[in-house]
């Protein structure tokens, strides 16, 4: 092969490994954030009005894939998740937090503590989850959870344990939704997420 | 190198960049569902009661890093579609008093179907699923089946029974789940 040749076969390829490596960048720039498909919010809970649904766009589809495949519609099941405190600071497993509200217009109801990484935290008690039928709800007709790394015994709140140091999120989950709610998931009188005390180290 | 020859280079990187972005973006969760519909009942903890058709995986723990945002308050039954060859009937009847649903997926993830035991008003679920090009000549559809025409020919069947305390719902909820069947019409 002739320097000139090589050097335009060099060249062609470079291009070539250049473009897809940009492709692939550009990709995984667009996907690294699951949670920012299109969605509506209500508080700190934000809700992807095209989970599971035939409507998703190519973006909207790959992101549920990845965070929340297997989703149902939101006319079967609203999912709204929470990665933030009402105080706009990122949930982290450290930290305990207070969470209240009143029981969302659907069906059934739950609200479940995630790690970063989409799945279950590892407890010994299995306790993951509060839901419309575990909750207790007080005089006013609102519920209450607790998360966080440690129990606090002077505190009856329902715990869900946090364990570790990383991303928290929680998920709140409607099934069978009020129609006039799926139809405006932002409407959600959302459950508020307040940090109680100091963050483990 | 003149710069005719440069832009039309920049132009070449930049559509093979936007081709490969649109192949990752497009195949990522079809990658992604076929892992699932290719995972062995082994693989996802099948319970006795299992067979080849239909898995009914363990309640759901910190265990489970299969799918992603798994819900510790369901209690599931699956199963793989093909209807490439032959249709398939799929039928449940749980009679819980509590939410159920089981819902159809399609290749490409998207949740194409899904019934509940509100919309079957204490009826037993019977659907058939048939290809895009219907079922093949000579095969009898039940004739009280729904017919459900598929997007895909593979995908999943996935049945969901609310538990709001295993312990206690156990003996109601399993037997309940194990209703669950997905047969191949011959």
């Amino acid at each position: 092969m002739t320097p000139t040749r090589w050097r335009r076969w060099s060249n062609a390829v470079g291009i070539v490994l250049a473009g897809v490596a940009l492709g692939l960048g550009s990709a995984w720039l667009a996907l690294k954030s699951p949670l920012s498909a299109p969605s509506q919010m209500a508080g700190a809970w934000r809700t992807s009005v095209l989970a599971g649904s035939a409507d998703a766009d190519l973006y909207t589809r790959a992101r549920i894939a990845i965070g929340a495949l297997l989703a149902l519609s939101r006319e079967e099941t609203l999912y709204y998740i929470a990665d933030h405190d009402d105080a706009g600071a990122p949930l982290r497993s450290a930290c305990s937090y207070h969470v209240e509200g009143v029981p969302p217009p659907a069906r059934w109801w739950s609200i479940t503590a995630y790690a970063d990484d989409f799945f279950l935290f590892p407890n010994a008690a299995r306790r993951y989850s509060l839901n419309g039928g575990t909750a207790r709800l007080d005089g006013a007709g609102r519920f209450a959870l607790r998360t966080g790394p440690t129990a606090d015994a002077a505190d009856p709140t329902h715990w869900l344990p946090t364990p570790g140091e990383r991303g928290l999120l929680l998920t709140l989950r409607l099934y069978n939704p009020d129609p006039a709610l799926a139809a405006a998931p932002g409407g959600l009188v959302a459950p508020r997420i307040r940090r109680v005390g100091d963050c483990a180290r | 190198m003149s710069a005719a020859r440069w832009v039309r280079r920049l132009l070449l990187l930049l559509a093979i960049a936007a081709g490969v972005h649109l192949l990752m973006v497009w195949a990522l969760p079809r990658v992604i569902m076929h892992k699932v519909l290719n995972t062995t009942p082994q693989e996802l903890g099948a319970q006795p009661g299992s067979t080849a058709q239909v898995y009914f995986p363990p309640m759901t723990d910190a265990t489970q890093r299969r799918i992603v945002m798994p819900s510790p308050d369901l209690l599931y039954a699956t199963c793989v579609f093909d209807v490439s060859a032959r249709p398939l009937r799929i039928r449940a009847d749980p009679r819980l008093p509590g939410y159920w649903s089981v819902a159809l997926y399609g290749a490409n993830s998207d949740n194409f179907f899904v019934v509940n035991d509100r919309q079957l008003a204490g009826k037993p679920l019977d659907l058939v699923l048939v290809g895009a090009r219907g079922a093949p000549e000579g095969t009898p559809l039940p004739a009280a089946a729904r017919v459900v025409s598929v997007p895909s020919n593979r995908g999943l069947v996935l049945m969901r029974v609310l538990v709001a305390d295993y312990a206690a719902d156990r003996a109601v909820v399993e037997p309940a789940r194990r209703t669950l069947s997905c047969e191949a019409l011959r």
